[in-house]
């Protein structure tokens, strides 16, 4: 085990491990643009140069090997002259277009230059210019001007994603990313962990282009419903203070934007795609009208029904939600486990053209808490077999045609979203989503994640958790 | 031409080159005395024991080199003759290959045996013509003669080549990024750590070594490091292949003997100037060592540590001859032209610093230049020497930095005059 | 490129086992030869047989500046212009091939005929300066030797 000095504090580093990776599991942060803790060592950037104490020169830390008493200085004053004139040199050609880039306020270059006293540029020649706006693929576009070349994302199709879909074509100071011309960047279902990578604005996700500054967003961390990998996640929105004065008040409840969030226990610091377009599930239209009968009613007089039916089948069924979060199938499994019989159900398949599962994050389970359900229900509906004979079905969640319910069953539902089959249902129960309530998902490999709440319930909507005491209370005054 | 010749010591004739000739001039009879009278650490001793540096342009101990490579390791290892000859100036590697090609493969054999390689590579720059034909021809004589491909004079080791050609970048002759180019890809360097000897072609341990210095390892081992050391200087043994052309009346390559007069090869062997006129200046090791003065030259000897004394090096040999009247700000245009053409673009300070140098020194020639741009020529080497990937950062900071400090008046006349002092010129009128 | 394949093949099987993606450039090279220069179909093609990533071929190809995707003129001419050719006269070479063909660098004649490139140091600074006409090398031209090697079509 080496000890080495940085600025003069001692630490003690594993032998395979270079000056960089014991500065970054130390909480010491040497600039870089090319070095990331998950890729492969580029030493191009040449940002991360450190001096070596006793020599007059800096070498670059991300591919300096540690040594026994190695002792390296981040901050001397070659160090801090050496970081300028890196700066200057890496934005020679860089447009400078901050003010209508993505990345403002999340962008190295700009921390940077603000950290270590970047200068104005001392060139008296014009900067060479690149492609803008060039589609990288349908989901990613690419503006060269801005590209530092620290070939992140090439590094990461060729060694994460494994799909080689990035190069780097012609040379010099007129180097170019680009995709294969294959297209097989666009099928990359990983491939917008690029935009995350960047460390400038060149590589920007179409989705979010121009919706918002990032200073108006705040993140919230949740789990991905997408699969049973359960991917941290935040999920961005408007900041309180930054609340839009629309009329609508669908714009200050959006997501605005998904990002990982690393979490080295289940998916480090990737998603899939699928995970950054969540938003187009989470926000489909809700069902925020109880009814009952098929009729609007109050959601109070949609739990009286509820609690009714309940109290009167003698074999009652439960198609539980595998998007139900532990703290609701739990508050479930008090209140009617014992009295229903349960079954769990996998809301989602898989749609049509999407990865079934792969050997990075992708699982088939299309589904973020089966795990969840099963550890307290063991029976698994498979989706397709007629159901056990009941005379009430209480489906919760989607993936449920009602129509499917064993001749003369009543039916309750729980959904989230809206389903014009919901009108035949015999008691509809308007219900909340992730991202207005706390909860936790129990990942397929048993590791449980927590969420948290980015915006309110609505009104007329139930909280499933405390739902179920409620349902089953008449039951037990009954008994 | 005047010292010990150690290379170019027979006839050049339309058939020298063949491997009937060779043969009758001793040719192979080294490769046999390695390999049956003498052991591979025997054989890496003598070429330790002779001194020799690499005379690609890094000067590095050949020996020294290859003492990294372990051979009780059981990896497979490879051992390339770098043949990319791109370095302006220098055309010393192309002799030995078109008429000498048959020393090269020998002295590969030798390498060979001394490294316990099984499989090597001469990686020969794509645009080279006969070059290419000459040495493919000999391979195939050599393989035909049994050489190549078969045990040798009835030991186990054999050893396959192939002649690997590039596709047109100089840094390809820069030895990761040749590798890198040999593993089928762009030539761009490497970092270090690991050594190459350490970690080279496909990650396995790989000995570059240039073309020349290969060649001469079959007379160190047929006449043994001490005759090699013999020639020379302290500092520069042995002999040298330097490529003479510029405003030099007889252009060529020609083998010297480090430590005589730099005056003697270009007055007495090269014939001096076209036209009598009088020597402004020397690039002696190819555009990326640093410019000698005419009057410098007239007063050292040319080997390293002279050259050293006036700050410069005898780097691959290239010796551009400039006679006065020429343009040294539209020289030095040429250069940065060249250097910003040939940026692979990895790493930031050569990335970008060739382009902006090269900006400069046209806006300059054009008469824009302003007088911070000389300042700002030499700060952009100094922030590229000796923080980019590979040498060819430092290289241009070199040739710049070397061209300033001894023609600097000239850059400041075209700066404040918009012209060149000397019309633009860069030919030598009675050469044409 | 399927005519080639059987080339390619004997050329795999002198390179030790596993240097596959070494045979980019030298296949490359052939191809080119053939057809004159590298159409797309013949990367796919190429990355399918060798079973090497698409993008490293279309890298290659656009790093090294031996390599095309597109024709050039049946007679292609690349001048040196670094500094042994230069100080020898190259510049004023050039501008006369210029003139004659009525094209600059990088262009082609409209009949198709001669294509013009300058090319940096070919190793031929004793020799200067000097042009390449379809990969052979032209040495100690002067004018008058362009004109003679122009007129016969070459």
């Amino acid at each position: 085990m080496p000890r080495i000095y940085i600025d003069g504090r001692p630490y003690e580093a594993d032998a395979r491990q270079t000056v960089m990776e014991v500065a970054a599991a130390n909480g010491i942060a040497i600039p870089a643009f090319c070095w990331h803790p998950k890729l492969s060592v580029s030493g191009s950037c040449r940002l991360c140069a450190v001096q070596v104490e006793g020599r007059s020169w800096v070498e670059i830390s991300c591919n300096m090997p540690v040594t026994e008493g190695l002792r390296v200085l981040t901050d001397s004053d070659v160090v801090r002259a050496y970081r300028k004139s890196i700066l200057q040199l890496t934005t020679l050609n860089h447009p400078v277009d901050c003010g209508i880039c993505d990345k403002a306020g999340e962008c190295l270059l700009q921390d940077y230059h603000y950290e270590h006293n970047g200068s104005a540029s001392i060139s008296r020649d014009p900067k060479v210019h690149a492609t803008k706006f060039h589609p990288l693929s349908p989901r990613i576009v690419l503006d060269n001007e801005r590209c530092v070349l620290c070939s992140r994302c090439v590094r990461f199709t060729h060694e994460v994603s494994k799909s080689k879909s990035l190069g780097m074509v012609q040379r010099g100071d007129t180097t170019l990313i680009r995709a294969s011309e294959d297209g097989a960047f666009g099928t990359d279902a990983y491939s917008d962990n690029v935009v995350d990578i960047c460390p400038v604005g060149a590589l920007l996700s179409r989705d979010f282009l121009y919706k918002s500054r990032v200073w108006y967003l705040q993140p919230t961390r949740s789990v991905c419903p997408g699969c049973e990998r359960g991917c941290a996640v935040n999920l961005w929105h408007r900041k309180p203070e930054w609340k839009l004065n629309s009329l609508d008040p669908a714009k200050n409840r959006a997501i605005e934007r998904i990002t990982p969030l690393d979490n080295p226990a289940v998916n480090g610091p990737w998603i899939c795609n699928k995970g950054r377009d969540m938003a187009r599930i989470l926000e489909r239209p809700r069902a925020l009208q109880a009814l009952v009968a098929g009729a609007p009613a109050t959601l109070e007089a949609a739990i009286e029904s509820a609690r009714d039916l309940l109290a009167a089948a003698r074999r009652p069924l439960a198609l539980v939600s595998s998007w139900a979060s532990d703290e609701e199938l739990a508050a479930f499994s008090a209140s009617l486990g014992a009295r229903v019989r349960v079954l769990v159900k996998r809301d989602r398949a898989p749609e049509a053209g999407e990865v079934i599962e792969d050997g990075l994050l992708i699982r088939p389970d299309k589904n973020p808490n089966t795990a969840g359900a099963r550890a307290l229900f063991p029976d698994l509906w498979d989706g397709t077999s007629a159901l056990p004979d009941a005379d009430l079905v209480l489906a919760w969640g989607e993936g449920f045609d009602i129509a499917r319910a064993p001749q003369g069953a009543r039916t309750l539902v729980l959904a989230a979203w809206a389903d014009p089959a919901h009108a035949r249902a015999d008691v509809l129960i308007p219900i909340s989503l992730q991202t207005e309530r706390h909860g936790h998902y129990t990942n397929f490999q048993g590791v449980k994640s927590a969420f948290e709440p980015c915006f309110a319930r609505p009104d007329p909507v139930a909280d499933a958790e405390t739902l179920f005491a409620r349902l089953a209370a008449a039951r037990e005054a009954a008994a | 031409m005047a010292g010990k010749h150690l290379l170019m010591t027979f006839e050049v004739t339309p058939t020298s080159h063949t491997l009937a000739e060779y043969r009758a001039r001793g040719g192979y009879q080294a490769l046999e005395k390695a390999i049956t009278t003498m052991t591979s650490q025997q054989v890496t001793a003598e070429v330790t024991a002779s001194g020799i540096q690499g005379r690609g342009g890094a000067n590095f101990s050949a020996g020294r080199k290859w003492s990294v490579v372990n051979l009780k390791d059981e990896q497979v290892h490879y051992l390339c003759a770098n043949a990319d000859e791109g370095e302006p100036g220098t055309f010393k590697d192309r002799w030995i290959l078109e008429n000498a090609p048959h020393l090269l493969l020998e002295s590969m054999l030798i390498a060979a045996y001394a490294l316990q390689v099984r499989h090597a590579f001469i990686y020969i720059r794509g645009e080279f013509d006969l070059p290419y034909r000459r040495i493919s021809g000999a391979l195939e004589e050599a393989y035909g003669a049994g050489y190549f491909g078969k045990p040798l004079f009835g030991t186990d080791f054999a050893c396959d080549l192939i002649v690997y050609r590039g596709a047109g970048s100089y840094v390809c002759g820069e030895a990761s990024g040749l590798l890198t180019s040999l593993e089928g890809k762009r030539g761009f360097p490497r970092n270090r750590p690991p050594r190459l000897t350490v970690r080279g072609l496909y990650q396995r341990p790989t000995v570059v070594n240039n073309v020349e210095t290969l060649s001469n390892l079959a007379g160190i081992i047929r006449d043994g490091a001490a005759a090699f050391k013999g020639a020379g200087t302290a500092k520069s043994p042995g002999t040298r292949l330097v490529s003479v052309s510029g405003h030099i009346n007889r252009p060529g390559v020609y083998e010297v003997e480090p430590g005589r007069p730099f005056r003697e090869l270009i007055y007495d062997t090269c014939g001096g100037i076209p036209g009598g006129r009088k020597l402004k200046a020397v690039i002696p090791g190819g555009i990326s060592t640093k410019v000698v003065t005419g009057e410098e030259v007239e007063r050292i000897r040319l080997d390293n540590e002279d050259l050293a004394g006036v700050g410069s090096g005898m780097g691959s040999g290239g010796m551009v001859v400039i006679a006065e009247g020429t343009c040294m700000v539209r020289l030095l245009q040429v250069l940065l032209r060249f250097y910003h053409h040939e940026s692979c673009g990895q790493c930031t300070p050569c990335r970008e610093g060739m382009g902006w140098m090269h900006r400069i020194i046209d806006r300059i020639v054009d008469g824009h230049g302003v007088p911070e741009d000389l300042e700002r020529l030499k700060q952009i080497s100094a922030w590229n020497d000796g923080n980019t990937i590979c040498g060819m950062g430092d290289a241009a900071g070199y040739a710049t930095t070397g061209i300033l400090a001894k023609f600097g008046d000239e850059f400041d006349y075209y700066i404040a005059n918009k012209r060149s002092r000397n019309g633009g010129n860069l030919e030598c009128p009675a050469s044409t | 490129m399927k005519h080639l394949l059987a080339e390619f093949d004997s050329l795999r099987a002198r390179f030790p086992e596993g240097f596959e993606s070494s045979l980019v450039l030298p296949c490359l090279r052939r191809i080119q030869e053939d057809r004159g220069y590298v159409a797309d179909e013949d990367i796919a093609g190429l990355a399918e047989y060798l079973r090497v990533p698409r993008i490293q071929i279309e890298e290659v190809l656009s790093f090294y500046g031996q390599f095309r995707r597109a024709p050039v003129g049946r007679c292609h001419i690349e001048a040196c212009r670094n500094v042994s050719c230069s100080l020898r006269g190259a510049e004023r070479l050039i501008d006369h091939l210029s003139r004659k063909l009525g094209i600059r660098p990088g262009e082609t004649t409209p009949d198709g005929r001669f294509s013009l490139a300058t090319v940096e140091c070919m190793a031929s600074c004793g020799t200067a300066p000097m042009i390449v006409v379809n990969g052979a090398y032209h040495e100690n031209m002067t004018e008058q030797k362009l004109d003679e090697l122009l007129a016969s079509g070459s």
